[in-house]
């Protein structure tokens, strides 16, 4: 599904993903783990098409096409979703009229029909129960007065109502409470299938109990160190990363 | 006084002294109105109140004034159940509602309201000082009547629309004049629409409004006539104890549009909620100066506007409040924000205080800025397309203003000029 292929990206003149090799299939999912300023969110930011970074080598292929050369609106039909780190407060524009639009959006390219009002407030009703969230956020602006817990679990339900191919989590664990997490989790896991790929970016081991990888990578210095099991985000969690790149200045 | 500013003058008086026969028993007031016009002329570059706004293109324009015999413009659908037109300058009730004016409210025109022993002095006061006395003067020398509307003490009315409208298809000019005195503890929401096509012409209109004491006047008004139009307008309000004026702005029209909006808090506790938008985009020129007179105790101010430009738009907004010494206890709040959708676009921006007394709360603030990258792109990672994202938002930044307007029917209208006119100009502009 993605193919990443030597992937060095930098913003000005400062290089921060250098040769980032990844491959991702249907069905699997990946956490990529790391210290902070390893380019983790780097690498999402730059797989959702945020301006700002210059690629300079390396390919991304997304299901066959070009992921580089495609705008973020085109990346969004073709089933990428990033739920954000840091989701933007956007007042005035409605949490509501943004999942209709975005959800019809894609809906267009797959060849589906629009939904109209009725079906569409079915369809979230049902997702917002899964995440926990009262309606009463719908008629809310985006993310407006949101609190931390409730942004990230605003961006899951936005990836669960747009059930993206490749969904990129970046740092979705990052100041959540335990049961906030578990609602977030519930979330993503709802979402595992076998056509869909999920990629986290995290710093902690922590989310990982809660939605368990398929393969761990450790990201260090712009580069993947190391890729292995569930197993290595537990080892990880014990000694630190530094002993990986010790391991990996010896290889 | 030199042959430029001569030359336009010159033509305003032969048009003046054609109108003449029409001014028995008000030629004393009409000549004195005229000459005030002569002795201002048009305004210069160096005229600070004039200072973005360049009024070249009219200078150079001979439009006639347009008879009464003028055929009948083709009129937008009613925001109110009772609809007074006004065309030419002349209410014309061929085209207002049949129904009655709604009870509580009272209509006049010039001719009817002096022989009702009304002050003349009053229907054609022109006020002094602001960068656009001068068109007030000549509205009051060549308006060819006065639209005197009052509200009856403690009387709440159905909300009602004058639709003021100029002859179509004739390049011409008119000076429409409109009186609204809201009596003593009487609560009134008029709609004031300008519409036009895209014939060229001159409309230079007064409202002249007196807020009684304890009563309240919300002012909703739409400027939305095509590109060709010259539209200057000065609204004088003046509010007494307790009193309140609203106004809900919506300057989206004309090619160039000059509004002078005034309220002079003249009594204790008189209040102004000054709100508007203005959109200038296309080649469009839109200036907005607001003033407020804060001259008792404990008057209170809210100026807050916004402002979008794209294309070769330009806007201006200057916003004043002055409180005057002895008027302790007041409150001015002002804030102007703008939003630039391209880089031909201008949007100058001036809020101004200026404090004589010394117990007052004040604040103001100006800011113009582009669109927010982030959100931007948070939008379009969720699928919507540039122009989409452009577009939304753009009318959340209106929206601030839009939800403010209490009257469905004109914040609903302003909204739809506000989404053709975005959904244009974002697909010009990608």
């Amino acid at each position: 599904m993605l193919s990443i292929r030597d992937l060095h990206a930098q913003i000005g003149a400062r290089k921060i993903l250098k040769g980032i090799n990844l491959e991702v299939r249907a069905g699997e999912v990946h956490a990529i783990m790391g210290p902070n300023g390893s380019g983790k969110s780097t690498l999402a930011s730059v797989l959702a098409g945020r301006e700002g970074y210059e690629v300079t080598a390396g390919s991304v292929e997304y299901l066959g096409r070009n992921l580089l050369e495609m705008e973020p609106e085109e990346r969004a039909h073709a089933g990428v979703f990033l739920a954000f780190q840091y989701p933007v407060e956007i007042p005035g524009v409605n949490n509501a009229y943004l999942l209709k639009a975005a959800l019809n959006a894609v809906r267009r390219q797959r060849g589906e029909a629009e939904l109209d009002a009725f079906e569409f407030l079915a369809l979230v009703r049902d997702k917002m129960q899964l995440m926990q969230m009262d309606e009463s956020f719908l008629n809310r602006g985006v993310n407006e007065g949101f609190s931390g817990g409730e942004k990230k679990r605003n961006e899951i339900l936005q990836m669960a109502v747009l059930e993206p191919k490749l969904a990129l989590l970046d740092e979705t664990d990052s100041g959540l409470d335990i049961d906030a997490l578990r609602v977030v989790a519930s979330g993503v896991n709802s979402l595992r299938g076998p056509d869909r790929a999920i990629v986290m970016v995290t710093h902690y081991q922590r989310l990982l109990d809660y939605i368990e990888p398929d393969f761990v990578h450790v990201l260090s210095d712009g580069q993947i160190l190391k890729s292995g099991g569930k197993s290595l985000a537990l080892e990880l969690e014990k000694r630190g990363y530094d002993w990986v790149r010790q391991e990996a200045r010896v290889a | 006084m030199s042959a430029a500013v001569a030359e336009p003058v010159a033509h305003y008086r032969a048009a003046f002294e054609a109108a003449s026969t029409d001014h028995a028993g008000t030629a004393a007031q009409r000549a004195a109105a005229f000459e005030r016009f002569a002795a201002l002329g048009f305004p210069g570059t160096r005229d600070e109140a004039w200072k973005y706004t360049s009024l070249r293109r009219l200078e150079s324009r001979r439009f006639p004034v347009r008879g009464a015999a003028a055929p009948a413009p083709v009129l937008p659908a009613p925001l109110t159940a009772y609809r007074l037109a006004v065309v030419d300058g002349r209410p014309r009730p061929d085209l207002s509602s049949p129904d009655r004016l709604p009870p509580g409210l009272r209509l006049r025109g010039l001719a009817e309201a002096q022989a009702d022993g009304e002050s003349l002095g009053a229907l054609l006061r022109v006020t002094q000082g602001g960068g656009t006395e001068r068109f007030a003067a000549l509205n009051a020398a060549l308006c060819p009547d006065v639209v005197l509307l009052e509200v009856g003490e403690g009387a709440a009315p159905e909300p009602i629309e004058i639709l003021v409208a100029a002859t179509a298809t004739e390049p011409g000019m008119s000076h429409p004049r409109l009186v609204i005195r809201a009596a003593r503890g009487s609560t009134a929401r008029i709609v004031l629409r300008h519409a036009g096509d895209e014939t060229e012409r001159l409309v230079n209109s007064v409202v002249d409004v007196e807020v009684g004491p304890d009563a309240a006047l919300h002012l909703y008004r739409l400027l939305d006539p095509g590109t060709r139009v010259f539209h200057i307008e000065r609204i004088e309000a003046t509010v007494a104890q307790r009193g309140t004026i609203f106004t809900h702005d919506a300057q989206l029209g004309a090619g160039l549009a000059r509004l002078d909006l005034n309220a002079r808090l003249v009594a204790p506790q008189a209040a102004a909620e000054l709100t508007g938008l203005f959109l200038a985009d296309g080649v469009r020129h839109l200036d907005t100066h607001v003033h407020v007179d804060h001259l008792a105790v404990g008057t209170r101010s809210l100026q807050d506007y916004r402002g979008v430009a794209a294309g070769r738009g330009r806007a201006v907004f200057n916003g004043k409040a002055v409180v005057h010494e002895g008027a302790q206890q007041s409150q001015a709040r002002q804030t102007s924000r703008n939003l630039l959708l391209t880089p031909g676009a201008e949007i100058d921006t001036k809020p101004e205080l200026e404090i004589y007394a010394d117990d007052v709360q004040c604040s103001h603030g100006a800011t113009t800025g582009q669109l927010d990258a982030a959100a931007l792109f948070y939008l379009r990672s969720r699928g919507l397309s540039l122009t989409e994202a452009r577009s939304a938002l753009t009318r959340a930044f209106a929206g601030a203003v839009l939800s403010r307007m209490d009257h469905a029917a004109f914040a609903g209208v302003v909204r739809e000029v506000l989404d053709a006119r975005l959904e244009r100009l974002l697909d010009t502009h990608p």
